[in-house]
C-alpha cells in the first residue's frame, strides 16, 4: 500500500509518464516555415519604419550607417536594436518564430544560418529590389560562404564583410622601446622579443595575451595546422578527414610549442571575456592573437571613442611554429537577410544594398570591423588609418585573407564543448596530444554533433 | 538518572493525530476539506497547467531533432535519449552534481550545525556574526560566483596576488587549471553558501526545550557530549529539512558553476545545469537538450524516492 509520502512522488511520476505518451501521439514533425508576407502598400510620400536588429558593430558604429541612410531616403525611418552576441543568437530564431515583425536581422553566418533560415526569405526573391548587378559588386567568395552556410545552399542573407583568424596585433611603442623592429615571425622569434620586451618595460606583464576560453582554442589549432595544412579544416569540418590524424596531432604539439619554446606564459590559458584586450589596451600586453574584429585597434576613430592614448599600433601574422607560412581561416560574416514576416522588402533590401555595396560601408566600417563584402577594393579613409604600422598591418590582413585557405566554420557544440575543452587538455599537460585526437574523433562520430552533410 | 539519548528520545517523540475508528470522516471534516480545495483550486489550477504544458513540451520535443527555431522538426524516437544516456560528459555531470551535493550536505550539518549552536548561545558579536555567514546566501550568486572566479586568476586574480604579497610567490596555483584546485574552489564557494541551514538551526534551536540541556550539564555532559548527543539528535526533523533543500539546492547551482568556473578545467566541474544550457545554446540540438533534461528529472525522483523510502524505513 502507497504511503502518503510516496503518493506526490507517484503522482508526479504518473504525470511524466503521461506526458511522454501524449507526446509520442502527436504530430512530432514540427512545424514548416511560414510564408512570406506581401508587400505593404506605401503611397508616394508615406514614411516607413524599419525595425533591424543585429548583434554587430557596436549601436554607435551602425547608428552613424543608419543615420546616413536615412538622410538619403527621407522616407524610410530605421530603429536599429543591437543585442550581445550569445543573447542574440538565442533570441533571434524565437522572435522569428513567434512572428515578430522585424525587416532587417543580422545573421551569424556560421553560427546562425540554419537556425534562422527558414524564416527568411531567400535573397532570390528580392533581388530586383537590390539594383542592377548587384551581384557583380561584391565578393564572389564571400557570397559563396554565405550560400554554402545554408544547409540547402541557398542565399538567404549577404554578408557586410569577412572576418579571419588569427593574426596577432602589437603595441609598437613597446616593441620600439626595445629595440624590436619588426614583429616576430617565428616562434623563436617570439620568445627572444619576449625576453627584450620583459627588460625594457617591468609594465609589460603579460606579453602575449589572447582568449584562453574553449571556442577561441580551435582558432589558435588551425591557425597552427594551417602554417603546414591550409586545407586541414575545411577537411574535418565537412565531413571527409577524421580528428585522429596525424596531422591534427602535429598541429596539437605546434601549438603546445607556443609556450615551450615561443616563451608564452601558460598564465594566459586563464584569460577570459575581455581580459586580453584590457591587458594589452592598458599596456600590459605587448602582443594580442585576435582575429580580424580586433583590428578596430589601428583606427583612429575606435581608439577616439574607448579613449585609448596609445596611437601606435600594428598587426601581422602570428608567428609560424615549425615551418609551413603564415595562414589565416577565413569566412563570409556579418549577414543581412530579410525575414518572411517583413512587409517592407523592397524598402529593406534598397537598406542592405546600401549596407553592402554603397555609401554605408565607409559609415559603419570606420572601426575596421570587417573585410567588406563590395568588390571595389575597399580602403578605409585617410582619417582612419594614422599612423604607418597601422597602414601595414590592414595591408598585411588583407592579403592574408585573400590566401588561399581554409573556411573559419565550426560545429559550435562540438567547439564549446567538446573540442575546446581537449585543446586546453593537451596546453595544460592533462591529456596527450594523441589521446585527445581519438577522443575528438570518438565523439566526433558519436551522432551528436551533426556535421558535413548532415548539418 | 536521564540520560541525554532518552531525553532527546522523549522530546522527539511524535505526536500521532487522531482519527475517527471509523475510518470514515464526518460532515464537519468533509465539510472542511471541500472549503480547503475550493481555496487551493486556483493555484492548483496554475500549477497543474504549467506541469502539464511543460512536461508535454519537453516530451514532445526530446524526441526531436529540433532547432531554437522549432520549425523543421525531424522525428528520432528515442535516439536523443540514448545518446544523452551514453554521453560521457553527460555521466561525469550527474556524478559532479551528486559530489557538490555531498559536500554542501556535510558542510551543512557539520560547519553550519556547529556555527548555528555557537551563534545560539549568544556568543558577543552574534548578530553581526551571523549576518556574515548568512549574506553570501542572501546575494544574487551570479553577482558572488562570478567575483569567485576572478579571484582565482592565475596572474591577476586575488588568491595569488595575496600569495605574492605576503611572500609566498610558491603556493600560487592555476587554481582553475587543474582539477584538484578547481573542485576544491567550488567546495569552498558551496561551502560559502552554509547560510540557510544555519538559518533553518537557528530558528528550530528555539523551539528545543532548554531544561533538556540544563539536565544534560547537571548530569555532568561537556558542551561535545550536548551537541553530538542532545542537540544533534534534537534536531533531526531539521536535518532532515537541511538535507533536502540543500540536495534539490544542488542540482539547481548552475549559477555557482557557470559564473565561477565555467566547468573548467575542459569540464570538469561541469554539473547537469551547465551541460544542458550548453547544448541549448548550441541552437540546433534543443530536442537533444530537452532529453537531458527530461533524464535529470528522472535521476531527481529516484533520489527523492530513495530519500523518502529511507525516512519512512527510520520513522517506523
Amino acid at each position: 500500500m502507497r504511503t502518503r509520502k510516496t503518493r506526490p512522488l507517484v503522482l508526479a511520476s504518473g504525470l511524466l509518464g503521461a506526458a511522454m505518451v501524449v507526446s509520442a501521439c502527436g504530430n512530432s514533425g514540427g512545424v514548416g516555415g511560414t510564408s512570406a508576407a506581401g508587400q505593404a502598400t506605401v503611397t508616394a510620400g508615406q514614411t516607413v519604419t524599419l525595425q533591424y536588429e543585429t548583434w554587430y558593430p557596436d549601436q554607435a558604429t551602425l547608428q552613424k550607417a543608419v543615420d546616413g541612410f536615412e538622410a538619403a531616403n527621407p522616407t524610410i525611418k530605421i530603429n536599429l536594436r543591437v543585442l550581445k552576441s550569445q543573447d542574440f543568437q538565442k533570441q533571434l530564431p524565437l522572435q522569428l518564430n513567434g512572428g515578430e515583425s522585424l525587416d532587417v536581422v543580422g545573421v551569424q553566418v556560421s553560427a546562425m544560418t540554419n537556425t534562422v533560415r527558414s524564416q527568411l526569405r531567400t535573397v532570390d526573391s528580392y533581388a530586383a529590389d537590390l539594383g542592377a548587378d548587384w551581384k557583380s559588386k561584391l565578393d564572389p567568395g564571400l557570397l559563396a560562404q554565405a550560400q554554402n552556410a545554408a544547409s540547402d545552399k541557398t542565399l538567404y542573407d549577404i554578408p557586410m564583410g569577412g572576418v579571419a583568424s588569427a593574426y596577432m596585433f602589437y603595441n609598437n611603442k613597446i616593441l620600439t622601446q626595445a629595440g624590436v623592429t619588426t614583429p616576430p615571425k617565428t616562434f623563436e622569434e617570439l620568445a627572444a622579443d619576449i625576453s627584450k620586451i620583459q627588460k625594457s618595460d617591468p609594465a609589460v606583464t603579460t606579453p602575449v595575451a589572447f582568449s584562453g576560453e574553449a571556442w577561441w582554442q580551435e582558432e589558435m589549432l588551425f591557425t597552427f595546422a594551417g602554417q603546414k595544412y591550409p586545407t586541414l579544416s575545411d577537411s574535418i569540418i565537412h565531413g571527409d578527414a577524421s580528428w585522429n590524424q596525424p596531422q591534427v596531432i602535429d598541429s596539437l604539439n605546434q601549438y603546445k610549442r607556443l609556450f615551450s619554446v615561443g616563451g608564452v606564459q601558460s598564465s594566459v590559458l586563464s584569460l577570459s571575456g575581455g581580459d586580453p584586450d584590457s591587458l594589452f589596451y592598458s599596456g600590459k600586453a605587448a602582443f594580442l592573437i585576435g582575429g580580424s574584429w580586433e583590428a578596430s585597434v589601428l583606427s583612429s576613430s575606435f581608439r577616439a571613442q574607448n579613449s585609448i592614448a596609445n596611437d601606435d599600433w600594428g598587426a601581422a601574422a602570428v608567428p609560424v611554429a615549425d615551418g609551413g607560412q603564415p595562414a589565416v581561416r577565413t569566412l563570409a560574416e556579418g549577414g543581412l537577410a530579410i525575414p518572411k514576416s517583413s512587409k517592407y522588402p523592397a524598402q529593406a533590401a534598397k537598406f542592405i544594398s546600401y549596407m553592402t555595396s554603397g555609401a554605408g560601408v565607409d559609415l559603419w566600417n570606420q572601426n575596421l570591423a570587417y573585410v567588406p563584402v563590395a568588390k571595389t577594393g575597399w580602403q578605409p579613409p585617410a582619417s582612419v588609418l594614422t599612423t604607418q604600422a597601422a597602414r601595414d598591418g590592414l595591408q598585411q590582413m588583407s592579403a592574408l585573407a585573400a590566401q588561399q585557405g581554409s573556411e573559419r566554420d565550426s560545429q559550435q557544440d562540438f567547439l564549446n564543448n567538446v573540442e575546446g575543452p581537449a585543446i586546453l587538455a593537451v596546453l595544460r599537460g592533462t591529456q596527450s596530444p594523441q589521446d585527445a585526437a581519438a577522443s575528438l574523433q570518438t565523439q566526433w562520430t558519436s551522432g551528436r554533433y551533426p556535421h558535413g552533410a548532415a548539418k | 538518572m536521564t540520560s541525554p539519548s532518552q531525553l532527546a528520545q522523549a522530546a522527539e517523540r511524535p505526536v500521532r493525530a487522531v482519527r475517527p475508528r471509523s475510518g470514515r470522516r464526518s460532515p464537519r471534516h468533509r465539510r472542511h476539506g471541500l472549503i480547503a480545495l475550493l481555496f487551493l483550486f486556483p493555484l492548483l489550477l496554475f500549477y497543474g497547467t504549467y506541469y502539464i504544458y511543460s512536461f508535454v513540451f519537453l516530451a514532445r520535443v526530446s524526441r526531436q531533432q529540433v532547432s531554437l527555431s522549432f520549425v523543421d522538426a525531424v522525428d528520432v524516437g528515442w535516439q536523443n535519449f540514448r545518446l544523452v544516456a551514453t554521453d560521457t560528459l553527460f555521466q561525469h555531470a550527474v556524478i559532479n552534481n551528486l559530489i557538490f551535493a555531498a559536500v554542501s550536505i556535510a558542510a551543512a550539518l557539520t560547519i553550519g550545525f556547529v556555527a548555528a549552536m555557537m551563534l545560539a548561545t549568544g556568543v558577543r558579536l552574534h548578530r553581526t556574526l551571523y549576518v556574515i555567514l548568512l549574506l553570501p546566501s542572501l546575494i544574487p550568486l551570479s553577482l558572488f560566483a562570478t567575483i569567485f572566479g576572478k579571484m582565482l586568476g592565475t596572474q591577476y586574480g586575488a588568491f595569488n596576488g595575496l600569495l605574492r604579497g605576503v611572500g609566498l610567490s610558491g603556493l600560487q596555483q592555476d587554481w582553475l587549471g587543474q582539477s584538484n584546485t578547481a573542485y576544491a574552489a567550488v567546495a569552498v564557494l558551496l561551502i560559502y553558501l552554509i547560510g540557510l541551514p544555519i538559518m533553518y538551526y537557528r530558528s528550530d534551536i528555539e523551539s528545543v526545550n532548554l531544561s533538556l540541556v540544563e539536565a544534560a550539564v547537571l548530569d555532568g555532559a561537556g558542551t561535545w557530549r550536548v551537541f553530538r548527543s542532545l542537540l544533534f539528535p534534537l534536531l533531526r526533523n531539521t536535518h532532515k529539512t537541511v538535507v533536502l533543500s540543500v540536495l534539490l539546492g544542488s542540482f539547481r547551482a548552475f549559477d555557482v558553476i557557470f559564473f565561477s568556473t565555467n566547468g573548467a578545467p575542459s569540464g570538469q566541474t561541469s554539473i547537469t545545469g551547465t551541460y544542458i544550457y550548453n547544448k541549448t545554446l548550441a541552437g540546433t540540438t534543443v530536442g537533444y537538450a530537452s532529453a537531458a533534461a527530461l533524464l535529470l528529472l528522472l535521476i531527481a525522483f529516484v533520489i527523492s524516492a530513495v530519500q523518502l523510502v529511507l525516512m519512512r524505513r527510520e520513522s517506523r
